[in-house]
C-alpha cells in the first residue's frame, strides 16, 4: 500500500498539473503522509504478528514465474519509516523554499514519484521488483537533479548521474542474473536459504556478490563510482537532503545489508566491501576539507558516511550500518535543508563568503550544528553513538586492527572538515554582504528543527532498554547481543572530537595557525585534494580520449568503408562498367553495321588460316 | 470466428486504398478516411487478438482456399492463419499502421497517392505475419517493397532516390535468396506443400514436419543461410544494416514509423518463424550449429550500433543506429535456442519476441516526436537545437518517455524483454551476455546525451514562435505511450500469448 498512495499522487499530478498547480504539493503531502500513516500501522502490526511478505504473479515467461511482492522486517520498516517521515520534513520545507518557482507542480510530481519508488525499493521481496525501484529512484533522482535544466550545469549533472549509476546497474543486474541463474528464483529469502544450504556453487555466489557490491557502490557513491553525487547538488537543495542525503544514496547500504545473511557467507566480498567503504570514508573526508562550496562539503561527507557505513557492513555489522544510516538520514537531513536556508537567506553557498551568521540566523545556527556535531561525534548525540558502535564493530569484528587504525584517521577527517565548516560560516566576523541574512518562515524551520531533534535523540535507541528490546542494532538484526562500550575505543574517539574541534578552532578562529600555511606546507596532496584526486580528471580523459573517438571511428568506418566502399562501391563499379559500355550500343545503324563487317572479317580471317 | 474473417484483416486497407484511388478527391477527406479505414483495422485486429484462445493454441481462424494456383507441380494454397507468435506482431502492425496515418496529417503533396500507398504497406505486411503458405508469404514479402520505394524516392528529403534505390536492392537481393531456399524445400523429395506450419484441425502437414530427419535437395545448411540471408538483411544484422539509417533518415516520418516499427519484425519473425522453427531436427544441419554465429552477430549488433550512435548528430540517423543495436537483442535471444531443451527454458526466444514488439513501440514513438520536431524546426541537426523543453513540453516528455523506454529504464516496456533476453541467454552465452550489457550503459549515454543536446539547456530564441504539438499530433503518441506503459506494468497481455506461439515454435 505505502508506494501505491504516491505512485497515484504522481499520476494525478500530471493530469491536473498543467491546469491545476496549486493543488500539486497538497496532493503530494497528502500521500506521503498517508504513506507514513501506513507505515505506523505496519509497525504496530509487525509488533503484533512479526515478519510476514506477500505477494502477486507478476508475468511468467519460459517457465520462471516473476512476482511482485512486499516484505515487512526491522531492516525494512526502519528504511520505510526514514523514507517516509523525511520526504514528510522535505516536502514541507520545499512549500517554502521553492514557492517562486513556476515549475513547482512539476517537482512535487517528481517527489511523489520518487516516494513512491523508493518504497517500493525498501519493501520488495525479490530482486527484480527491487531493481525496478531502484532504477525508477535514479530516474526520480535524474529528473530532480535536472529540475533546473535551463542551466546547463544542471543538464551534465543529471546525466552524469544516471549514467555513472547505470554503470554500476548492469553490474548489478549481472549479479542479480547470476543468482537468478543458480537458484531460478528472484526471491530474496528463497535465494538466502539456498545459499546456506550450500546449494550456489561458491564462485558463482562470489562474483554475483561482487557484481551486486559494484551497483551497490554505484548508488550509495562509493569509490571509484562517487563522482555523480558532489554534481548532483545542482538539484534544488531539499532534493539534495531527501534523495542525495537521507534515502536513496542509502540504497546501495540497504541493499547490501538485505543480502548480509548471503554476503557473510563469502568472506573476500566482505573483505572487498570493507576496503571500498574505508578508501571511501577516508578520501572522501580529504576532499571535503578542501572544497569551499557548503553543499559539496556536506555531499563529501556524505560519501564518507556511506563509506562509513559500508565499512560496518564489511566488518559483518549490518545493525551497525543501520544504525548509523538512521542517524546520519536525519543529522544530513537537518544539515541539507540548514544549508538551504542560509543560501535562501544570504543568497550565497560559498564558506568563504559566509562568517558569524548565528547573529543574523540563531535557529538555523543551532539546528545546523546540532546536525554536524552529531555526524562528527560529540558525546550524547545519536551520531556519538553511532560512529562508536562502527569502531567497535571494525573492532570485535573480522577485520584487522589496520582497519580501525585508518577508520580513527578517517574519523578525525570528519572532525576537521566539521569544525571548518562551522566555524566559517557561524562565528567570525559578519560578512559584509550578509547583512541582510535572514531566518525563514516556519515551513522551513519547523522541518529543519525537528530532524535536528532527531538527530540529537536518536541515541537514546542505541540502549538496551529491556530484555525484549536489548539496544537498535540486535532489534534490528535479531541478535542477542546487547550495547555495550569500549572504554579505550570510546575514550580515543571522543579525545579526537575534541583535539579535532579545538585545532580547527585555532586555525579558522583564533588564526594563531595559518590555514594557507598548512595547505603551503602539504603541498601537492592539498592541490590533489582540492581536484578531488583527479577522479574527473580520468573520466573525463576516458571518455573524450576513447570512448567519444572509438565512436567517431566507427562511425567512419561504417560509412567511409562498410557503406561508401562496400555498399556503394559495387554499384558504383556497376554503373561504371554499364557508362563503358553504353558507347558500344549508339543505336545508329551505320555503327553496328560496321561491326557486323569488321566481325565477319575477323570471323572469316580465322576460318581462312585454320 | 467466421472463415474469411482474416483476409478481411488483411485486405481492409487495400480495399479502403482502392475507395481511396476511385472516388475521393478531396484531400481532407482523404485523410480522414484513411485515418478512419486504420483505426477501423486497428479494432478488428484487437478482436482478433482478443478472440485468439490461447488454451487452445495452435494455428486458429484459417482461412483457405486451397485451389490458389491449381498447378501440378506448384501447391500453392492461399493460406491464411494467426498463432502465438504472429498475434502480437499483427495487434502491432494495427497500431503503427494506425499512428502512421496520423502522423501523416500534414502531407500536402499528392496526398491521394500517399495514403494509397501507406495503406497497401500496411496490407503487405499484414500479409506477411498471416500467410502461413510458403510462396504466398514470399509474395506479400516483395509486395511491401513497392509502397516503399515509392513513399521514400516521392515524400522523402535529401538523397531520398539514393536511400530508396539502397533499400529496394538490399531487400531484393535478400528476398532472391529466399526464393532459392523456398523452391530448395519444396523441391524436396517428400515435401510437395508450401504449407509453413501444420494445421491438424484442417490435415495440413507443415514443412517442419515433412523435412525433420530426411534429406533435403540441397544440405539444409545451404538453404538455411540462404533465407537467413534475406532476414539478416531486413532485421537488418551487422554487416547488412548499411540502408538502414539511409532509408531511415530520408524516409518521410510516418515511414520511418512503419519502417522501424514493422519492417524490421518482419526479419525477427522470419528468423523465428523459418530459420528456428523450421531447422531444428532437419538432417545434417540445425539452427543450434549456428547459435555461437547468431550470439556473435547480435552482440557485435548490439555494441557497434550502440557505439555508432553515440557519434549520431542527425535525430533520425541516431534513432535508426540505435535499432541496429535494440534489434541485436532480439537474434541474442534466438540464439539461445542452442541450450533450450536442456536446462535452459525458452525464455530467451520469449525475450526476442517481446523485444520486437516493444522495439516496434518504442522506436514507433521517437520517430513519431522526432517528426513532430521536425516539422516545427525544419531540422533534425542536433547542434542547431537545443532548449526545447521550454518552448514544447509536450514534445519533449513524449521523448523523455520514449528515451528512457529505450534506455530500459523498468516499468516501461523495454526492460521486461531485455531482462527476459538476459535470463534465457545468460546461461546459454554467459559471457557474450555480459558485453551485450553493456550495451545498455551506452544506450543511457546516447539517449540522454541526445535529450540534452535537444531539448535541454538554455531557451532558444530561434523557435520562439512556433507553437508545441496540438491535440491531432497528441493522439498518436498518447496510444503509443499508453501501449509502452501497459506493456512495462503488465507484460502479461503480451507474453501470455507469445508464450503459446514459442512453445509451438520449439521442437526439441
Amino acid at each position: 500500500m505505502a508506494p501505491v498512495i504516491p505512485a497515484i499522487a504522481f499520476a494525478l499530478i500530471l493530469i491536473t498539473g498543467r491546469r491545476l498547480p496549486g493543488i500539486a504539493p497538497y496532493l503530494s503531502i497528502a500521500a506521503i503522509v498517508a504513506s507514513f500513516a501506513v507505515w505506523i500501522i505496519l509497525f504496530v502490526t509487525f509488533l503484533d504478528d512479526g515478519a510476514g511478505t506477500r505477494s502477486i504473479e507478476w508475468f511468467t515467461v519460459g517457465g520462471f514465474e516473476f512476482t511482485w511482492g512486499t516484505t515487512v522486517d526491522e531492516v525494512s520498516l526502519v528504511m520505510l519509516g526514514v523514507v517516509s517521515f523525511v520526504a514528510i520534513g522535505i516536502q514541507i520545507y520545499s512549500l517554502e523554499y521553492l514557492h517562486e518557482e513556476p515549475r513547482l507542480w512539476w517537482y512535487f510530481a517528481l517527489q511523489s514519484l520518487f516516494a513512491a519508488a523508493m518504497m517500493t525499493l525498501v519493501l520488495a521481496d525479490n530482486l527484480l521488483l527491487l531493481y525496478l525501484g531502484w532504477e525508477l529512484v535514479g530516474l526520480g533522482s535524474y529528473l530532480l537533479i535536472g529540475f533546473w535544466w535551463e542551466r546547463r550545469s544542471a543538464a551534465e549533472a543529471a546525466k552524469k548521474a544516471f549514467i555513472t549509476t547505470r554503470i554500476g546497474d548492469v553490474a548489478l543486474l549481472i549479479g542479480f542474473v547470476l543468482l537468478f541463474r543458480a537458484t531460478g528464483t528472484f526471491d530474496i529469502r528463497d535465494i538466502t536459504q539456498l545459499a546456506h544450504a550450500g546449494s550456489i556453487d561458491e564462485t558463482q555466489l562470489k562474483w554475483a556478490l561482487i557484481f551486486i557490491f559494484g551497483g551497490a557502490a554505484g548508488k550509495s557513491a562509493q569509490i571509484p563510482l562517487h563522482v555523480w553525487l558532489p554534481d548532483a547538488m545542482e538539484g534544488p537543495t531539499p532534493v539534495s537532503a531527501l534523495i542525495h542525503a537521507a534515502t536513496m544514496v542509502v540504497a546501495g547500504v540497504y541493499l547490501v545489508v538485505r543480502l548480509f545473511p548471503i554476503y557473510n557467507m563469502v568472506p573476500d566480498a566482505l573483505d572487498l566491501i570493507a576496503v571500498i567503504g574505508l578508501l571511501t570514508a577516508l578520501l572522501a573526508g580529504v576532499m571535503a576539507l578542501a572544497m569551499t562550496d557548503l553543499k559539496r562539503i556536506l555531499a563529501y561527507s556524505t560519501i564518507s558516511h556511506l563509506g562509513f557505513m559500508m565499512l560496518a557492513v564489511g566488518a559483518g555489522f549490518p545493525g551497525v550500518a543501520m544504525f548509523h544510516l538512521l542517524a546520519h538520514a536525519f543529522a544530513k537531513a537537518s544539515l541539507f535543508l540548514g544549508a538551504g536556508s542560509i543560501s535562501h537567506g544570504t543568497g550565497e553557498t560559498d564558506i568563504r563568503e559566509m562568517g558569524g551568521l548565528w547573529r543574523k540566523m540563531p535557529f538555523t545556527t543551532v539546528a545546523f550544528w546540532i546536525g554536524a556535531l552529531s555526524l562528527a561525534g560529540l558525546p550524547l548525540l545519536a551520531g556519538f553513538f553511532s560512529k562508536d558502535e562502527i569502531l567497535l564493530a571494525v573492532h570485535t569484528g573480522r577485520l584487522n586492527d589496520g582497519f580501525l587504525v585508518v577508520t580513527f584517521v578517517a574519523v578525525a577527517f570528519s572532525v576537521l572538515y566539521t569544525g571548518r565548516m562551522l566555524y566559517r560560516v557561524f562565528l567570525g566576523q559578519l560578512s559584509s554582504s550578509n547583512e541582510d541574512a535572514h531566518e525563514p518562515g516556519i515551513r522551513m524551520w519547523a522541518p529543519v528543527g525537528v530532524f535536528a531533534l532527531l538527530a540529537a535523540g536518536l541515541g537514546a535507541t542505541a540502549f538496551e532498554w529491556s530484555h525484549a528490546y536489548m539496544g537498535f542494532v540486535s532489534w534490528v538484526t535479531d541478535s542477542e547481543e546487547g550495547f555495550h562500550i569500549n572504554t579505550a575505543i570510546t575514550g580515543v574517539s571522543v579525545v579526537i572530537v575534541v583535539v579535532g574541534l579545538f585545532l580547527t578552532w585555532l586555525i579558522y578562529i583564533q588564526r594563531s595557525i595559518s590555514a594557507t600555511a598548512i595547505r603551503l606546507r602539504l603541498g601537492f596532496v592539498a592541490i590533489a585534494a582540492e581536484r578531488k584526486f583527479y577522479f574527473d580528471e580520468v573520466y573525463q580523459w576516458a571518455i573524450n580520449q576513447v570512448v567519444l573517438p572509438t565512436a567517431r571511428l566507427t562511425a567512419f568506418i561504417d560509412r567511409a568503408w562498410v557503406n561508401d566502399i562496400g555498399v556503394d562501391g559495387p554499384g558504383k563499379t556497376t554503373r561504371w562498367g554499364g557508362g563503358v559500355l553504353r558507347y558500344i550500343q549508339t543505336g545508329m545503324v551505320y555503327n553496328y553495321a560496321l561491326g557486323m563487317v569488321i566481325g565477319a572479317v575477323v570471323l572469316g580471317v580465322i576460318w581462312w588460316s585454320v | 470466428m467466421f472463415e474469411g474473417w482474416l483476409s478481411i484483416v488483411v485486405f481492409l486497407p487495400a480495399a479502403a486504398a482502392l475507395v481511396i484511388a476511385l472516388f475521393l478527391r478531396n484531400d481532407s477527406h482523404i485523410r480522414w478516411f484513411a485515418i478512419g479505414a486504420t483505426v477501423l483495422n486497428l479494432v478488428l485486429i484487437v478482436i482478433t487478438y482478443v478472440d485468439y484462445d490461447r488454451s487452445l493454441g495452435g494455428v486458429q481462424m484459417v482461412d483457405r482456399y486451397a485451389d490458389w494456383i491449381p498447378v501440378e507441380g506448384l501447391r500453392a494454397e492461399y493460406l491464411l492463419g494467426i498463432d502465438g507468435l504472429s498475434a502480437p506482431l499483427v495487434l502491432l502492425t494495427g497500431l503503427l499502421t494506425a499512428v502512421a496515418a496520423f502522423a501523416s496529417w500534414r502531407i500536402t503533396l499528392r496526398v491521394r497517392e500517399y495514403f494509397i500507398w501507406l495503406l497497401v504497406l500496411s496490407t503487405s505486411v499484414l500479409g506477411v505475419f498471416l500467410a502461413l503458405d510458403f510462396l504466398l508469404f514470399f509474395i506479400f514479402w516483395e509486395i511491401e517493397l513497392i509502397p516503399m520505394f515509392m513513399l521514400i524516392s516521392i515524400w522523402g528529403s535529401g538523397r531520398n532516390r539514393y536511400s530508396a534505390m539502397k533499400f529496394v536492392i538490399f531487400t531484393l537481393g535478400g528476398s532472391a535468396f529466399m526464393l532459392i531456399g523456398i523452391l530448395a524445400l519444396f523441391l524436396s523429395s517428400g515435401v510437395d506443400t508450401f504449407a509453413m506450419v501444420s494445421i491438424p484441425s484442417e490435415g495440413i502437414k507443415g514443412i517442419p514436419d515433412l523435412i525433420a530427419g530426411k534429406d533435403l535437395l540441397i544440405p539444409a545448411g545451404v538453404i538455411w543461410f540462404f533465407l537467413f540471408t534475406a532476414f539478416a538483411v531486413k532485421m537488418p544484422l551487422w554487416p547488412f544494416h548499411s540502408w538502414l539509417p539511409d532509408a531511415h533518415t530520408d524516409a518521410p516520418t510516418a515511414v520511418s514509423i512503419m519502417l522501424a516499427g514493422v519492417l524490421l519484425k518482419m526479419g525477427g519473425y522470419g528468423l523465428l518463424r523459418i530459420s528456428v522453427g523450421m531447422f531444428q531436427e532437419t538432417k545434417g544441419f540445425q539452427v543450434q550449429d549456428v547459435a555461437w554465429l547468431l550470439a556473435t552477430l547480435a552482440v557485435i549488433s548490439i555494441i557497434y550500433g550502440a557505439i555508432v550512435t553515440l557519434r549520431q548528430k542527425d535525430l533520425k540517423r541516431l534513432v535508426a543506429f540505435s535499432s541496429v543495436s535494440h534489434m541485436g537483442f532480439v537474434v541474442l535471444g534466438v540464439s539461445s535456442i542452442v541450450g533450450v531443451g536442456g536446462t535452459v527454458t525458452d525464455a530467451g526466444l520469449n525475450g526476442a519476441a517481446l523485444q520486437m514488439v516493444t522495439h516496434g513501440t518504442i522506436t514507433g514513438l521517437m520517430f513519431l516526436t522526432v517528426g513532430l520536431v521536425y516539422d516545427r524546426a525544419h531540422t533534425r541537426y542536433i547542434p542547431d537545437l537545443g532548449g526545447l523543453a521550454l518552448r514544447w513540453p509536450l514534445i519533449t516528455v513524449s521523448m523523455v518517455i520514449a528515451g528512457l523506454a529505450s534506455l530500459g529504464l523498468p516499468g516501461l516496456s523495454g526492460f521486461v524483454a531485455e531482462i527476459t533476453v538476459f535470463l534465457g541467454t545468460y546461461e546459454v552465452w554467459p559471457w557474450l551476455t555480459a558485453i551485450a550489457a553493456f550495451g545498455v550503459v551506452l544506450a543511457a549515454g546516447y539517449v540522454l546525451w541526445m535529450m540534452q543536446r535537444t531539448f535541454f539547456g538554455p531557451r532558444n530564441e530561434r523557435f520562439q514562435d512556433i507553437k508545441d504539438a496540438n491535440f491531432v499530433d497528441m493522439i498518436p503518441v498518447v496510444a503509443l505511450v499508453i501501449s509502452i506503459v501497459a506493456i512495462g506494468v503488465f507484460p502479461k497481455i503480451v507474453t501470455e500469448v507469445f508464450k503459446v506461439g514459442i512453445s509451438e515454435l520449439v521442437r526439441i
